[in-house]
């Protein structure tokens, strides 16, 4: 391939799929963290045991597939791929080799850039190695097969990005389609990556990191990475092919392994699974029932008269998309733009919650916003109820009455209240008289104690400055 | 102990058939009620040891049952214990048993070798003198081999017929599961009770399974036989080559229709594809055992590597050649040339079956070139020889097809001849009727 830019990085991602049980076997693939405990004969390896592929998961795989827009292989073959590690219940890995599910997707940065994507296929997670005090020093290891079995997709990208930004906004892309898709959960489900690697001092010379999780963690782990071979190029030190292993805890990286040759895995066609068509027809019906994904609302949104920049905001999170995709058919779009981009946000990240977890429904916030735009009541009472809502159902137009909650729409009271604030604080009227601007904020707020937030505070500010 | 167990701990004694007894085994209400189930060591039984043969398996027992062995055990059986073979299937006379295992004899001359790999099944169902029915398995030829040596009738059913679930793998493209009794009905009443679709096994076949029992007394007449005639010149026994021959013209007086059929791909290229595919396949079959999870340990010392290597060399040499040759096949470079041309070879194996199925209902040939050996001339054969043993029986095995060996007579020392009949796909009835007719 002929490189020019200064930095060449190319990913490999693993992506465990949310499925109920695990790919080849009916073990659950998430619950009870008693270590071995969501086991059978089949994730243990035992012989005789016999795999039977779990069609939830290639259908997801087949979604990634068809959001990437890749190309869908006609039949579905699992591979082994033959290694010995302790994690590995049977010494292989059911994994897919020659024919892979789908190939020639293509994924779109944020900036508009397209990475094309090598290949999407399934295989098996291997169990899990348990290091008692740390990797180094642990004079044995434990072995948990809860994990053995799991589904996992396996996404590789051409060497396409160009910095340890760039990576970190196709993680974030990658991570928003999986979870419009609703086929991960970035929760409880694992996102890998092992990364290529190469400078441009070094003519291109590819090394690989294994084992970065997460996406914060991509571009951390790759700065890291390119900051070391420019260096070493600069003390002129040669770039080896080597695999190297990404450590967060310390920030550093270290070999795993030089390169000689490409590993050998000993690749056959595993007997015990019968190949499996992916029909049109299927493809079809799982395309059909895949929901409309992040650039496709973004766009629409934008087209609906929201900034573009506000569009991608909350088109990135597929509760907020779909929320404001309901609540802007109601009431006006920037409005409920601006509360669904800003204060909803901000009560659930203080209420540390996520949407779907709180009390807050649609009509709550088309309630909410067509009484704020009305002006009948205030936005900061507007903030108040947001927050309620978080913890308690109300019926809003009832509570506003119960609790007298109504804007002061009233330019006489108004102007009461105004007065008497301007009688309680002299000096701050005194500041504003000899030119602090900033001190009439000062009575502002007493008037919006005093009126328990009903009143507008641009209207307090203009009725101050009137009577002063 | 019961009469039988005693029976049976006597016949052990001698003849080494057991890897693992039940002295006082259980019958319930069923169609094998009293029947006595042997079972080939590579299938599992829960709660019992089961370990293929081999040593590495050591003090294993499995925490399921075999699908078959629900089965049986559904129909009333009686499971009696498991049969020796040569580890993990690897081998036609049961030589190549686990390091410090017994090897198996054939009941009828004790000098000489009951077949293999399911040479304990053979023995016993040919040994016992109660009713008795074995479950056996074939990657090869592993059903009709032994069964042709000790005299019984071997039964191996289309690939997929009967569940995989359970076994042990040799190797999963080519493993079936198959019974070994003295009579056809044994055969036809254990065939109804495990054929059938498996949710637990992919590759098991969903048609339904036919009543067997009924195919019994079905007449032959123009039945049309297509007699292999290259399995009856050079390298076959003459008196072997007879008695098949007598027993193909027993079957066209009763009215069926005999002509010659050449197998030329099959013939030439069979026995080198059937061991490039098996051993590729067994070679990832067998990583598992490193003594991490199950079977036997080593003392933990030193890296993972060096401790599965000490583990590892429990393996046979059979196993270890296999092992070697098999991860030889499909590694880079040589893939294309072994791994991947053999699974070419073995459509175009299946192709000249099927064009030969056009003309004729079922193959007839001799099930092994010679009777039983002796021990002393086993010793003799290269690995190559003892491969090539197989020359008839690896064909019906690469292509999945039905097949059974029937006793036609005995040579003149007295050793059986068995008669090896070739059905197509899912095509067992024609087997059960050819099977009563001599």
């Amino acid at each position: 391939m002929n490189f020019t830019s200064d930095v060449v990085i190319g990913l490999e991602v693993h992506i465990e799929l949310k499925t109920e049980t695990k790919l080849f076997c009916s073990c659950s693939r998430s619950g009870s963290q008693e270590p071995n405990s969501r086991t059978c004969e089949i994730c243990l390896g035992h012989p005789g045991s016999k795999p039977v592929v779990n069609k939830r998961a290639i259908e997801f795989a087949l979604k990634l597939a068809l959001a990437t827009k890749s190309q869908i292989a006609d039949t579905l073959i699992f591979s082994r791929k033959s290694y010995f590690y302790p994690d590995l219940s049977k010494n292989y890995q059911i994994s897919q080799y020659e024919l892979p599910l789908a190939e020639h997707g293509h994924l779109t940065l944020s900036d508009g850039k397209s990475i094309n994507l090598t290949r999407i296929h399934l295989e098996e997670d291997p169990a899990s190695l348990i290091h008692p005090s740390g990797l180094a020093a642990s004079q044995y290891v434990l072995i948990d097969y809860n994990r053995s079995g799991n589904p996992l997709v396996e996404l590789v990208t051409e060497p396409e990005m160009t910095s340890p930004g760039e990576a970190r906004n196709f993680m974030k892309q990658l991570i928003t389609i999986l979870e419009y898709l609703e086929i991960f959960d970035s929760d409880e489900c694992i996102i890998k990556a092992d990364a290529n690697v190469s400078v441009k001092e070094s003519n291109y010379q590819r090394v690989e990191v294994k084992n970065i999780t997460g996406f914060k963690e991509i571009e951390r782990a790759l700065r890291y990475e390119v900051a070391r071979q420019q260096k070493a190029v600069k003390e002129n030190e040669t770039i080896q092919a080597e695999t190297r292993s990404w450590d967060a805890d310390s920030g550093t990286s270290t070999t795993l392994r030089l390169k000689e040759s490409e590993e050998e895995y000993g690749y056959i066609i595993d007997p015990d699974l019968v190949q499996i068509e992916l029909t049109d027809e299927w493809t079809k019906k799982i395309e059909q029932s895949m929901p409309e994904l992040a650039h496709e609302k973004s766009k629409k949104f934008s087209e609906q008269g929201i900034s573009e920049e506000m569009a991608t905001i909350i088109s990135k999170d597929k509760a907020l998309a779909e929320l404001y995709e309901s609540v802007s058919k109601k009431v006006d779009p920037d409005l409920a733009a601006k509360w669904i981009r800003r204060e909803l946000p901000r009560v659930l990240k203080y209420a540390k919650k996520k949407l779907a977890d709180t009390k807050i429904k649609n009509q709550h916030l088309i309630d909410l916003l067509t009484l704020i735009k009305a002006s009948k009541i205030t936005e900061t009472v507007g903030q108040k109820i947001l927050e309620t809502l978080v913890h308690t159902d109300l019926d809003i137009k009832k509570h506003i009455k119960d609790e007298k909650l109504e804007a002061v729409a009233d330019s006489n009271e108004l102007e009461a209240h105004c007065k008497a604030a301007i009688k309680e604080a002299p000096q701050a009227v005194e500041d504003y008289k000899a030119g602090n601007e900033k001190s009439l904020n000062f009575i502002v707020g007493l008037v919006m104690k005093a009126t328990r937030g009903q009143a507008s505070p641009k209207e307090v500010l203009e009725e101050l400055k009137k009577l002063l | 102990m019961t009469k039988r167990a005693e029976q049976l701990k006597k016949i052990d004694k001698e003849l080494h058939l057991f890897n693992a007894l039940d002295d006082a085994p259980k019958s319930t209400k069923g169609k094998l009620k009293d029947v006595a189930v042997s079972v080939k060591d590579c299938i599992c039984v829960r709660g019992m040891e089961s370990r293929a043969g081999s040593a590495i398996l050591e003090g294993y027992t499995p925490i399921f049952d075999a699908t078959v062995i629900e089965k049986v055990r559904k129909a009333g059986a009686a499971i009696i214990g498991k049969t020796a073979q040569d580890a993990f299937g690897f081998g036609s006379f049961s030589v190549n048993v686990g390091k410090d295992m017994r090897i198996p004899k054939n009941p009828v001359d004790k000098t000489r070798s009951c077949g293999g790999s399911s040479g304990g099944a053979a023995a016993i169902t040919k040994a016992a003198d109660f009713s008795h029915i074995a479950l056996a398995e074939s990657t090869g030829g592993s059903i009709v081999a032994p069964a042709s040596f000790c005299g019984v009738i071997g039964f191996c059913p289309t690939y997929g017929r009967v569940s995989r679930y359970g076994l042990m793998d040799y190797a999963n493209s080519l493993d079936k599961i198959g019974p070994m009794a003295k009579s056809m009905e044994e055969i036809a009443t254990m065939m109804q009770i495990i054929a059938g679709y498996d949710e637990k096994d992919s590759t098991s076949l969903k048609e339904p399974v036919p009543d067997y029992t009924k195919a019994l007394t079905r007449k032959i007449k123009g039945l049309k036989i297509g007699v292999l005639k290259n399995n009856f010149g050079k390298g076959v026994d003459i008196e072997v080559a007879e008695k098949v021959a007598d027993g193909i013209q027993k079957l066209q007086d009763q009215g069926a229709i005999v002509e010659d059929i050449t197998l030329p791909i099959t013939e030439k290229y069979g026995v080198a594809c059937y061991y490039l595919i098996a051993m590729a396949e067994a070679s990832t079959n067998l990583a598992k055992y490193s003594g991490l999870r199950y079977g036997k340990q080593e003392k933990i010392e030193g890296t993972y590597n060096e401790y599965f290597q000490a583990t590892r060399d429990t393996f046979n040499t059979e196993a270890k050649r296999r092992i070697i040759i098999g991860t030889f096949a499909r590694m880079a470079g040589f893939r294309d040339a072994y791994y991947l041309q053999a699974t070419k070879v073995r459509t175009k194996i299946i192709d000249e079956y099927k064009k030969a199925f056009k003309k004729v209902d079922i193959l007839i040939s001799p099930t092994m070139p010679f009777v039983a050996p002796k021990f002393a001339d086993i010793k003799k054969l290269t690995p190559l020889q003892h491969y090539q043993a197989d020359i008839m029986t690896v064909g019906p095995n690469l292509a999945g097809l039905p097949h059974i060996s029937i006793p036609v007579g005995d040579d003149k020392e007295g050793m059986p001849i068995g008669l090896l009949a070739i059905a197509n796909h899912l095509e067992e009835e024609t087997l059960m009727k050819v099977g009563t007719k001599l």
